[in-house]
């Protein structure tokens, strides 16, 4: 109790360090910038760039000025009126959000003028909310009920609540993930503005004026974008609830634990939200190098997934070909009494979901009897330098470098929703850098406008020899970007469009430690199984028909019986009854990410860590120990026994797997594109260009937990409707 | 009659003028040592009548031409083409020299204003804005200037664009005004055709268009950034300042949005001297003035006058008189309905120019005068009034969103007398709460006659509240 | 430790016991009339009775004991603590920054370090449906204002650690409002 009271104390003396650090940032390029004005706020002098308002000003040492409408991600809006403060020798109160700050101004935070009027705005505020908290799924994390209490008046004078009552607003339906509650709204409008700015759908806006004004869509129609969700976070009050959480539990009954979203490859950092056992919701998780504050729909909604089609028992089929359920003993003794027969001829597949731990225990287990056949559901060519340089199958230049691009040119790759959150970086770069864009593969809505160079492959090579009229702006860019697809290099032809645009990117004339040459993943394992040694594509097995097959979380179908040898014995270990499960002569259930600790490496090659929420439901464990306790029934135990073990095993296999939160660099371009020439790389063929997922139905179920999700099927069901409606 | 007094009191006070620029050293060294464009002092000490020859409106009532031909007439675009040559400066410093306020309401000096704009430029295009929205309930003036004087704005609209630099002009007119609009429409294209306007203006070797927009009948429109968003085509709501519209206007360039009537009567200054316009009315509330006269008058009606004219003698004179008589008078809003009420006392003596209403707790606003006699109910007019701001608020700020749509609850209570005398203070405070926390000046426009309603007229509120409480116990009682 | 020590150390010098005991001691004026005179009344050293049947050895070696001591080496309280093995060895402690609450623009509680312990398992408690745990520390979040502090806890504790690091900074870059409606920008809104 004194350890806790006295370290708040002290952090209200020193600084949040947060804060320092951002005055350390700005001070660092000083030498570009004017010269720096002194303001003093509550007597206190700060330094401060010319334009900066008196809220920054304020923050910078450490004092917080109450807000509704103002974001620091968003457009100054200004309408709120919370942030009012009192600058000496001005009549009127400013409004600190919009204000910028001029030299010399002594602003006071706390003077009678200031919270007079933070209180007038509250009690206006109030007037017409209604007093629902107790049944009101913001109740406890609300914006409006926190400065209520500590700047509001303490008692009401609302007298005409006896006459003429409060202003009510019917609810709009904006979709299967977003619940309205528009009594609630206090018209702080960032909600449109995130819309618009950065989700890049003009949907909202408001319509009516005065005491009538509402948010909506005008018209009837669900707000869809893959952002969606996060206007549920910026919602001050509970206007804009999540519809999947809603009524089910209470900001402090639930148990919050940080962990990685794994249902893309940006790798978006997550606050996982359980009670009773169960994941209650999904929260974002401020990384400025990765998603900021955003978090995709997918991330945020698909949990409901974890509770259906799980695997909770093992499983083996039976001579009547059903899958009956067993004990890890009979499982386990069975499994290993195959694979003891097999010898070597053992192939394994990972899927998407996979973690780094049970990769590394997998190969360990399966070059331990012999075989060498580790592929990745998701290929990549192996022509020229193929995986061995990480600089080839990286997002090198990381997704917050995104940021600072001039010129970008995307090819056979739809961001949006392959990695919303990189997309919103570029529109982010689009709308307040003048970033131009280029892609070439099929027309997509990007939420930006881009100039569309067709699907042709020869497109690349065309740009490379100088010929097309893109090729100036990209040979005149001094930040320069080439994203390409992962999912185009499935192409028989991959290799050679790697190739050709690793060429491409090489004839660039970047500046200084810029990386032109990205690669951008689909799925969260990809990069983590490269770097294990993993080898890209099942065309191995398919080659080498192993007696075993080993599938370890892959979903996607990229193998089926056809392709193995009769009487081939598929071991399935994952933990969704997908289209793994479905070829599966034996079923060891795994965790999913919520229920391991483990590591994830992101699409820029950047370790990280899920952090275990829930517990494994029924006898499911973590992937790793299953195959370790699999290892010890083979009698070729593997040398790891707990979690820090592994670790070190994986550290051995490669440092950076363990280096938690950093982007490992990796740097051999030209040594990746001299190679990449020496391969017998066939040419370039004519077909078009194409992405897998095009357009919003698609981007909602991807992978085995997306897929088994109520809500994402809903949000597929949403968006056929949308578009049957007129509007 | 009254004509020749002026005139022979003009005579005498120029004579005056003249005498004490070549006698007094002292005054002339004072006199240089002041930067150019400051008014003369004003010797006057009693103001209007205004003489019929220094009217600036003389079609004022419609009884001539309207069009390009009665225009040139009555002395419009009269040696323009000299006016523009001589520069940007020249003007400016004329329109200093007469000492001319905004029109609209703010009254703030518009020679300062347009020189705001004449800074070198980055680029951008300038322009300038005409704020002919007139919404504000009681003011008819702008729309007297646009249907029977258009030509007036028409030249009014070159001569400012010309001092600021501006490329074109953009005429914002309220869309009710639809016969205005059409009379503006008809100047403009009129002065096209005689090569006032467009490439060339007036041979003046300045290209310079006009474009009239009407707008939709909100009246935030009126007010200069919500103005402004409307006219780039999105929800007229009001931005916040800074960036004030001379650094950020209308599609993002300096921009200077003025009143219909501050711009009609700029090439009548720059035609009869700064000196002249600074002529009437008393230092720093110079020149004449189109006052509209409503309400329980016995002839309503809108006329130019002397600013500083008593309101007295304008009503007396002009409105003939109070229904009533002048005993009978109960209040009066004296400059459009945002502005605060004064009561008769008040009104005795009161004079109509910036400062004189300043004094008396109200404004000059766009001196529409609504006059209320005693057979008015005052606690249901302003009550009308606070439910007109509550349905024009744009709703964008909590203040004025909130605010007045409560006051308008509380006002209503307050016509039958269904409240608490702590209400009342309750009231006052609210409205002092909207007061000066919004982002424009319509929250302070809907505060202020609640304000003046409570500071005059408290006594008949508590007595209203006792009336209806005292029914309420009888009822109860039988 | 530190708190009995403090403890001991206040109720000594506790102006108000000494009151008390004044107050009923048998003098003849009442001192409870006059609080200012009472106060500055000189009264006997009180001698309370557990040190006055020491030996002054004895009060030596307690004056000695009562003062903190300087230990120069890491010192590691686990094995004396009671802390059962199974909650000292294997368990991972989590150094972080807690983040800002996305639901909520207020920063409270951020800006300091804390740790917890990896996460138990829990299971659902048959009869009312309740989440249960055998991890006594699953609800062990401690507070630091620094992470080498955290790290010194842990340490002492004999709890494995690492740290997670967060990336919260971003550069800092004044807002606009103007750029809202820029002419030449994208920045500039269409809707409200």
């Amino acid at each position: 109790m004194l350890r806790t009271t006295l370290i708040k104390a002290l952090n209200a003396a020193k600084l949040s360090p947060k804060h320092v650090s951002v005055v350390s940032r700005a001070s660092s390029d000083v030498a570009k910038k004017p010269e720096k004005i002194e303001v003093f706020i509550d007597d206190q002098p700060v330094l401060v760039e010319p334009g900066t308002t008196v809220l920054q000003a304020a923050a910078l040492i450490g004092i917080e000025i109450p807000r509704f409408c103002y974001h620091e991600r968003l457009a100054v809006a200004g309408n709120c009126r919370m942030c009012l403060v009192e600058v000496e020798k001005s009549p009127k109160p400013v409004a600190a959000c919009a204000m910028p700050v001029m030299k010399g101004w002594r602003i006071k935070t706390e003077s009678e003028m200031t919270k007079k009027a933070r209180e007038g705005v509250m009690e206006f505020l109030l007037v017409n909310h209604p007093l629902d908290c107790p049944i009101c799924d913001q109740g406890g994390e609300c914006d409006l009920q926190d400065q209520s209490m500590a700047f509001g008046s303490d008692r009401s004078r609302f007298t005409d609540i006896d006459f003429s009552g409060k202003r009510a607003v019917e609810d709009k339906d904006i979709g299967p993930l977003i619940k309205t509650i528009m009594t609630r709204c206090i018209h702080c409008t960032r909600c449109i503005r995130f819309a618009s700015e950065v989700a890049g759908v003009d949907d909202l806006g408001t319509t009516g004026r005065g005491s009538g004004m509402e948010i909506g869509t005008y018209v009837q129609k669900f707000f869809l974008s893959e952002l969606s969700g996060n206007v549920i976070d910026l919602c001050p009050v509970g206007a804009l609830t999540s519809k999947p959480y809603s009524f089910t539990a209470r900001p402090w009954e639930i148990r919050k634990i940080d962990s990685i979203d794994v249902l893309d490859a940006i790798g978006s950092n997550i606050v996982v939200s359980t009670r009773t056992g169960e994941v209650m919701r999904i929260l974002p998780r401020t990384n400025e190098e990765i998603n900021e504050e955003w978090l995709s729909d997918k991330a945020r909604f698909a949990y409901d997934g974890l509770k259906r089609q799980r695997l909770v028992t093992p499983m083996l089929r039976g001579s009547d070909g059903e899958l009956t359920p067993v004990d890890w003993e009979t499982a386990l003794l069975s499994v290993g009494k195959v694979l003891r027969n097999a010898g070597s001829s053992v192939g394994a597949i990972a899927g998407g979901l996979a973690d780094a731990e049970a990769l590394v225990a997998l190969k360990d287990l399966l070059n331990r009897l012999g075989s060498e056949d580790l592929c990745t559901e998701h290929t990549f060519p192996m022509d020229g330098s193929g995986s061995d340089l990480r600089s080839n199958y990286l997002l090198n230049n990381k997704i917050a470098g995104a940021e600072d691009a001039d010129f970008v040119l995307l090819i056979g790759t739809n961001p949006r929703f392959e990695a919303p959150l990189l997309n919103s970086r570029l529109r982010k770069a689009y709308v307040h850098k003048e970033l131009d864009v280029a892609l070439v593969g099929p027309k997509v809505d990007l939420t930006y406008e881009y100039d569309h160079l067709g699907d042709d492959p020869n497109v690349i090579s065309e740009i490379a020899s100088g010929k097309h009229p893109i090729a100036k702006k990209l040979k005149a860019a001094k930040k320069p970007l080439i994203i390409l697809g992962a999912d185009i290099l499935q192409r028989p032809d991959g290799g050679a469009l790697l190739a050709a645009v690793q060429s491409l990117a090489a004839s660039t004339t970047p500046s200084e430690g810029w990386k032109v040459f990205n690669i951008l993943h689909k799925v969260a394992s990809q990069v983590a199984a490269l770097d294990i040694g993993y080898t890209p594509g099942v065309d191995k097995i398919r080659e080498n028909s192993p007696k075993v097959l080993f599938l370890l979380g892959a979903d996607e179908a990229a193998i089926d019986k056809s392709d193995l040898p009769e009487g081939c014995f598929v071991i399935y270990q994952g933990h969704h009854g997908d289209q793994g499960a479905v070829i599966a002569d034996a079923i060891l259930p795994g965790a999913a990410y919520t229920e391991k600790q483990a590591t994830y490496v992101n699409t820029e090659g950047r370790a990280q860590q899920t952090l275990q929420a829930v517990s494994p439901p029924g006898q499911a464990r973590e992937d790793w120990k299953i195959i370790r306790a699999l290892s010890e029934v083979i009698r070729v135990p593997l040398p790891y026994d707990n979690l820090n073990e592994i670790r070190c095993r994986l550290h051995d296999v490669a440092p950076h797997l363990t280096r938690y939160g950093e982007a490992e660099n990796a740097n051999y371009f030209k040594q990746a594109e001299e190679l990449a020439k020496t391969a017998k790389s066939s040419n370039l063929s004519g077909s078009p260009i194409d992405v897998k997922i095009k357009e919003l139905k698609d981007f909602y179920m991807t992978d085995a937990i997306s897929r088994a999700s109520p809500t994402m099927a809903k949000c597929v069901q949403a968006v056929l409707k949308q578009k049957q409606s007129k509007y | 009659m009254a004509g020749t007094i002026v005139r022979i009191t003009n005579a005498a006070r120029n004579h005056y003028g003249f005498l004490a620029a070549n006698c007094s050293n002292v005054q002339a060294a004072l006199l240089s040592t002041l930067p150019p464009g400051t008014p003369p002092p004003q010797t006057k000490t009693t103001f209007g009548p205004l003489a019929d020859e220094d009217r600036i409106f003389t079609n004022l009532y419609g009884k001539h031409d309207w069009r390009l031909k009665g225009a040139l007439k009555r002395g419009d675009w009269y040696k323009t083409k000299e006016i523009l040559v001589k520069g940007a400066d020249w003007i400016i410093n004329e329109v200093k020299t007469s000492g001319l306020r905004g029109r609209g309401g703010a009254g703030f000096p518009s020679g300062m204003k347009w020189s705001f704009m004449n800074k070198p430029g980055d680029g951008r295009p300038k322009y300038l804005v005409v704020n002919a929205d007139e919404g504000e309930p009681g003011t008819c003036k702008d729309r007297e200037i646009m249907r029977h004087d258009p030509h007036k704005l028409v030249e009014g609209c070159l001569i400012a664009g010309k001092a600021m630099g501006a490329k074109a002009a953009y005429i914002y007119i309220r869309g009710e005004f639809y016969n205005e609009a059409s009379n503006m429409q008809v100047a403009i294209a009129e002065a096209y055709q005689a090569g006032l306007l467009g490439k060339n203006a007036c041979g003046s070797g300045y290209d310079f268009d006009v474009y009239m927009h009407r707008g939709a009948g909100a009246y935030i429109c009126g007010e200069e950034t919500a103005l402004i968003e409307s006219l780039e085509g999105k929800q007229g709501k009001p931005r916040l300042k800074p960036p004030f519209p001379a650094d950020v206007g209308v599609f993002g360039c300096p921009t200077t949005v003025t009143n219909v009537e501050t711009v009609a009567v700029a090439p009548t200054i720059c035609r009869r001297g700064g000196t002249w316009f600074a002529s009437f009315g008393r230092t720093r509330n110079s020149g004449t003035k189109l006052f509209n006269i409503s309400g329980h008058v016995n002839r309503p009606c809108t006329v130019e006058e002397e600013m500083s004219i008593t309101f007295k003698e304008l009503v007396e004179r002009h409105a003939g008189g109070i229904l009533g008589g002048w005993d009978n008078l109960l209040a009066i809003i004296p400059g459009g309905s945002s502005t605060p009420l004064i009561p008769k006392s008040v009104c005795e003596d009161v004079i109509m120019d910036f400062d004189g209403l300043v004094a008396a707790q109200t404004s000059l606003g766009t001196a529409a005068i609504i006059v209320m006699n005693k057979q008015t109910d005052i606690v249901k007019a302003i009550a009308r009034l606070i439910m007109f701001y509550k349905h024009e608020s744009c709703g964008q700020c909590t203040p004025c969103r909130e605010g007045i749509n409560w006051m308008n609850k509380i006002m209503y209570r307050f016509v039958d007398g269904n409240a608490k005398p702590e209400e009342i203070d309750m009231l006052w405070e609210l409205s002092k709460q909207i007061e000066g926390h919004t982002i424009c000046a319509l929250g302070d426009g809907a505060a202020w006659p609640v304000q003046g309603l409570i500071r005059h007229f408290r006594p008949e509120l508590e007595e209203r509240m006792r009336k209806f409480h005292g029914q309420e116990r009888s009822a109860a009682q039988c | 430790m530190a708190s009995l020590l403090l403890r001991s150390g206040a109720l000594k010098k506790c102006p108000n016991l000494k009151w008390s005991i004044a107050s009923l001691s048998t003098t003849s004026s009442r001192l409870s009339d006059d609080v200012s005179k009472a106060v500055k009344q000189k009264e006997a050293p009180q001698i309370t009775h557990d040190t006055a049947l020491l030996n002054p050895e004895e009060i030596e070696q307690r004056k000695r004991l009562q003062g903190y001591i300087t230990v120069d080496a890491q010192s590691n309280v686990a094995p004396i603590t009671g802390q059962p093995e199974e909650h000292v060895k294997g368990r991972l402690v989590r150094i972080y920054e807690p983040a800002k609450n996305a639901m909520q623009s207020g920063t409270d509680n951020t800006g300091h370090w804390e740790m917890d312990f990896d996460t138990r398992e829990r299971w659902e408690n048959p009869l009312m449906g309740w989440c249960s745990s055998g991890d006594p520390l699953s609800n062990m979040k401690v507070q630091f204002s620094s992470k080498e502090e955290a790290i010194r806890h842990c340490e002492k504790n004999g709890w494995e650690w690492y740290i997670q690091e967060s990336s919260f900074e971003k550069p800092f870059k004044p807002k606009s409002y103007g750029v809202n409606f820029s002419w030449n920008k994208r920045t500039r809104v269409s809707t409200k």
